[in-house]
């Protein structure tokens, strides 16, 4: 225990300060708008993303390789899921939508590809949506959105989404209880889970991560512990495979989360014929 | 943020040896979370709802600008240049689908041009060979009417011969029956007596 460090795999998820920032009360909310990790993390996202459009967005007829892959994003989101699922009215919301995957994206992203520096004590490398707060953010921003617009361009008759039709007046109301459930449950689903698999991928990470080091600085006592090398190397080679799936993790989580705000969506621009 | 020390921050600090620099702010957030009560060995540091606030404007806060900067940048570029790419690809196969009809309207027009040359041409040899046959048949015509001439001619020649062959037989064997009539009678027989028994 002298030299092996904590297993604390909570400890990558701990905001930690860098700069002093402004404090201010809003309502019994105290927002602290220190630079923290959590912050730096953000903003290194925020500009690697425009960093990689600006300069990949070049217009070429014949893209180049960052052109191509800049447009494979941006063909998930318009050809994969707005196309297809809303369709033709759909196409006002991409800008958001494409907002809402290429942040995600690029945040989960970042939390895989740097976390080895977490594990050498860099606070930077941080993993912003293993926040409930952010993803919860992200859920109730998007959730919200797509309630606004619906009054917004229905007005009260919105509701009549919760009512289904055929169950007569007891049954309807029943069943306006039960959609009115599973109606606003989503918001809370879809933070949950973006939180919990960066949550558990990185949880998992870190865990092998520490049995690599604490294995083998146990082996390095000598005698017939030497043989934890073995584990230890085992733990090393389930990092490198748990990195490749946290990489597809990042990104289909990204996706589910679009995917699912599109659906959202497409029940308030096609409110009334899409049942 | 509350500042008490536990005993807490001394593994606190202790496990983030290799940040110089951060220990203060490591140290303060710790404080933070054992003041907040949740953060005993394995709890979620994000239920920390102390440090929720401050995150969650920064966040708004890029995210916003991040949505500026797709809405008004990166959407229209790259949505714009797959639209232009497959507007120029839609135009060029439109252009080539023309360019192959006006291609086949001309192999067409060409090979009605070929078919009626074609077609010129054998008249013209027809023409040509009908003219010749008949130029070859006039030709015959006027040799077959020239030998006919000729044949008749000489026909009449020889009928006039034979005539006055056969004028000079009469004579000869009105002569000779004369002769004869005068041996055998010692008499001269008449003219009309000889004629009408050499016809007889």
């Amino acid at each position: 225990m002298a030299d092996a460090p904590k297993i604390d795999p909570m400890h990558q998820f701990l905001i930690q300060k860098i700069w002093d920032g402004p404090v201010f009360q809003i309502g019994g909310l105290t927002f602290d708008m220190s630079i923290t990790n959590s912050v730096v993390a953000m903003f290194v996202g925020a500009a690697a993303m425009v960093l990689f459009f600006a300069l990949s967005a070049k217009g070429q007829v014949v893209p180049n390789r960052a052109q191509a892959a800049a447009e494979g994003l941006y063909n998930i989101v318009d050809r994969v899921l707005v196309t297809p699922i809303i369709g033709h009215h759909g196409r006002p919301y991409i800008p958001y939508l494409f907002t809402l995957f290429c942040t995600i994206f690029v945040l989960n992203l970042m939390g895989v590809v740097l976390s080895v520096g977490s594990l050498a004590g860099q606070t930077w490398t941080f993993t912003v949506t293993s926040q409930l707060a952010i993803t919860a953010t992200l859920a109730v921003l998007t959730f919200g959105s797509v309630v606004l617009l619906g009054f917004i361009k229905h007005g009260p008759k919105f509701l009549t989404l919760f009512w289904v039709p055929g169950m007569g007046v007891a049954g309807g109301a029943a069943m306006v209880v039960i959609e009115l459930i599973s109606y606003m449950v989503r918001p809370v689903t879809l933070a949950m889970r973006l939180f919990g698999n960066m949550l558990g991928g990185h949880v998992v990470l870190s865990l092998f991560g520490s049995f690599v080091v604490a294995l083998g600085l146990t082996a390095m006592s000598g005698g017939l512990s030497t043989l934890l090398f073995i584990p230890s190397a085992l733990s090393f080679a389930m990092i490198v495979g748990l990195t490749g799936l946290e990489l597809i993790v990042a990104l289909l989580q990204a996706f589910v989360f679009t995917a699912l705000a599109t659906v959202y969506l497409n029940e308030v621009v096609n409110f009334g014929h899409g049942h | 943020m509350a500042m008490q020390t536990e005993d807490h921050a001394a593994p606190a600090d202790h496990a983030a040896p290799a940040a110089p620099g951060h220990e203060a702010g490591a140290a303060g957030a710790h404080e933070g979370t054992a003041a907040a009560g949740e953060h005993a060995e394995g709890g979620l540091p994000q239920f920390d709802f102390a440090q929720w606030p401050g995150q969650i404007l920064w966040f708004l806060i890029i995210f916003f600008g991040l949505m500026l900067f797709v809405r008004f940048f990166a959407a229209p570029k790259v949505g714009g240049t797959i639209e232009a790419r497959e507007g120029k690809i839609a135009g060029d196969i439109a252009e080539a689908r023309r360019l192959k009809d006006e291609a086949d309207a001309q192999a067409q027009a060409a090979a009605a041009e070929a078919a009626q040359a074609r077609a010129a041409a054998q008249k013209v040899g027809a023409e040509a060979r009908a003219k010749a046959q008949a130029e070859l048949a006039a030709r015959l015509a006027e040799e077959e009417a020239k030998l006919a001439a000729t044949g008749a001619e000489a026909e009449a020649r020889i009928a006039k011969a034979r005539e006055a062959a056969m004028t000079n037989v009469s004579g000869i064997a009105s002569d000779t029956a004369k002769a004869i009539v005068e041996k055998l009678t010692g008499k001269a027989a008449t003219a009309a007596e000889l004629s009408a028994a050499a016809k007889g």
